[in-house]
């Protein structure tokens, strides 16, 4: 435990250095991997060890922007309670869910997530008070004086970003090595096994996707951060793939895999956008390139990688060793 | 009174296009146990080759002939070349039970950016195939067109020309016996891997024939038919996933419920009310409206 704390203290130490020494798009995609980071944690959390299939993560974030985004403008509070609101929320949106999740198994689990992830931000759209298409503006203020003029806003993002996805990570990271990690890995395994054992399965399941859910929020309040509103296109079915993507890719069961997933879901864009360059820039290659890249990424990882690189590795490594 | 009626006939033309697309979802669930949500997209692309088709030619009917060819040669390919590769593959690790439904999905984001980077993503418009306006009854006009009555027409030749195939064919059952019990088809003769790409085929045709029709009073874009991926879900969820004739009620229900929202209530509360009966139905009755009873469950 002692060791963990100081793992992610230094951690943090040593973003705060390479904070410092990149430049300014840098420290905004460094964000944007601590956004996708918390986003990941949460379908690990629920995919890899309770072994629900939730495609509707999007849709969570939008409810945890567009809470954070209510608490912020109406009430006037400070930005660390509107963070904790949209965890709040998230949480009892997902508990109903989840109620509802904990007597479906696969197909209908899938496509009651998929159908939130299509609709939900389509809602927001109806709701004046949810500002429509434009959304609401999430404006977490200045970096503090303090830290001096050369502290730009990139940075500050960067940073709260950063902090709550160390502390995302050191809680999560903490839960699933708990007994409560294990009694999920039990049901993934085997549940009527489970159950024989004295585990309450359709209860553990409901708390798994609360948590999960909270950490959607998070990671949806965080985004919104980045880009300063909440809004329906923020949210959209797109960025349910490509958090489906990130998981699968870095093994859905695997915590620390998942700065890998964030670090490969910034990069998609920016390499899309370099090709796009090379073949001229047309609109539909700018609008549609990302989305290929995602795809056939996540088809082929799914085929051949299904558990995520670190389980064929292992696999060689011991195939290896036998010899 | 005349409004019930209204609603009643837009609804049902609505519900005909779910049935469809509820259709094809329970075919490849009861032949592969997937919910294949790369649907959408492969209806799409059939819808994309009608359009081609038809804005050359000025015949919907001879898009709409290529739309099911197209979706129907896409559909056994998927079956063929994709996910017969996957259930080789994936088959070990937490990840094994949900690889299937990730692939198609992943499926779903190919097919659309594919046809995105093709046809680019402004709204094209395929034209009716018969007049938009509303008949005129007396001195009232009402919204049911001559269109919505050739959907309603088509769809209902679609679904007795499926029955029959069902049932009256050996290649039905066929299809029937290797969706109800691959083991017993296998010995019996049946090659079931074979069988099972002819019902993705039906599945693909039957989606490409929903997405022509729909587009045929609205616009097309690569994210045109998710939304009637998602009805077309909550139709099949309705009718228990297992049932084609359960889908057909299903989908026809819900079209008539979400009309009468959207004329009654309005346009926001649609999606709501028609997430609202999933939840319900799978909270209530999970096994759908044509559950059988226990000692029967195919």
């Amino acid at each position: 435990m002692r060791k963990k704390i100081a793992f992610f203290i230094l951690l943090g130490w040593a973003l705060l250095i390479i904070g410092d020494r990149v430049d300014e798009l840098r420290v905004y995609q460094g964000a944007q991997i601590a956004m996708y980071t918390i986003a990941l944690a949460s379908i690990v959390l629920l995919t890899g060890y309770s072994g629900q299939v939730s495609l509707g993560n999007g849709a969570m974030m939008a409810v945890g922007g567009y809470s954070a985004a209510l608490t912020l403008n109406n009430l006037q509070t400070p930005i660390w309670f509107a963070f904790l609101m949209a965890i709040l929320v998230s949480a009892c949106f997902g508990s109903l869910l989840g109620a509802a999740a904990a007597r479906l198994s696969g197909p209908y689990l899938a496509g009651t997530t998929l159908a939130l992830a299509v609709g939900l931000p389509a809602i927001a759209n109806q709701f004046s008070f949810l500002g429509g298409e434009p959304g609401l503006l999430f404006d977490v203020g200045f970096p503090p004086e303090r830290f001096g003029e050369e502290f730009t806003q990139y940075k500050w993002f960067f940073w709260i970003a950063s902090v709550i996805a160390l502390l995302a990570l050191f809680i999560t990271s903490n839960i699933l090595q708990s007994r409560f990690g294990r009694t999920w890995r039990a049901i993934r395994g085997n549940s009527l096994a489970a159950e024989l054992a004295g585990i309450h399965s359709s209860r553990m399941k409901v708390l798994a996707f609360t948590i999960s859910s909270a950490l959607a929020g998070l990671a949806g309040a965080v985004l919104a951060m980045t880009i300063s509103l909440v809004a329906p296109g923020a949210y959209s079915l797109t960025l349910s793939f490509a958090l489906v993507t990130g998981a699968v890719l870095a093994g859905v069961s695997s915590l620390p895999g998942v700065v890998l997933g964030g670090a490969i879901l910034v990069a998609i864009p920016e390499i899309a956008d370099a090709l796009a360059g090379r073949f001229g820039n047309a609109d539909s290659l700018n609008n549609y390139l990302p989305g290929l890249i995602t795809s056939v990424l996540l088809i082929l990882s799914v085929i051949y990688t299904p558990n995520g690189p670190g389980e064929n590795l292992r696999k060689h490594l011991r195939k290896k060793h036998a010899h | 009174m005349q409004k019930v009626i209204e609603t009643l006939l837009i609804g049902l033309t609505t519900g005909s296009i779910y049935a469809l697309m509820s259709l094809a979802l329970v075919l490849v669930w009861r032949s592969t146990r997937v919910i294949n949500f790369a649907q959408a997209g492969q209806a799409m692309f059939a819808t994309y080759i009608g359009f081609e088709i038809s804005s050359r030619s000025g015949i919907f009917w001879l898009g709409l002939l290529f739309a099911i060819v197209g979706g129907a040669l896409l559909g056994a390919g998927v079956d063929y070349f994709f996910m017969r590769v996957l259930f080789k593959h994936a088959n070990t690790g937490p990840a094994a039970v949900v690889a299937p439904v990730i692939a198609t999905l992943g499926l779903l984001g190919l097919i659309r950016s594919v046809v995105g980077l093709t046809w680019g993503g402004e709204f094209k418009t395929i034209e009716a195939p018969a007049s938009t306006d509303g008949y005129t009854i007396g001195s009232t006009t009402i919204p049911f067109s001559a269109l919505n009555a050739l959907i309603i027409i088509t769809v209902s030749i679609i679904l007795i020309g499926l029955a029959l195939l069902f049932q009256r064919t050996n290649l039905g059952l066929a299809l029937r016996a290797s969706a109800y019990a691959p083991e017993i088809a296998k010995l019996a003769g049946i090659r079931t891997a074979q069988t099972r790409t002819i019902g993705w085929a039906i599945a693909g045709g039957v989606g490409g024939v929903a997405g022509m029709l729909v587009t045929s009073n609205n616009f097309l874009s690569p994210y045109s038919l998710d939304l009637l991926l998602v009805f077309g879900f909550i139709a099949a969820v309705i009718g228990g996933l297992e049932s084609m004739v359960g889908a057909v009620i299903g989908a026809l229900v819900l079209g008539i419920g979400l009309t009468f929202i959207l004329n009654y209530v309005g346009t926001s509360l649609v999606f709501i009310g028609g997430f609202t009966v999933l939840i319900l139905v799978l909270l209530i009755k999970p096994d759908g409206i044509m559950a059988k009873g226990k000692g029967r469950r195919a």
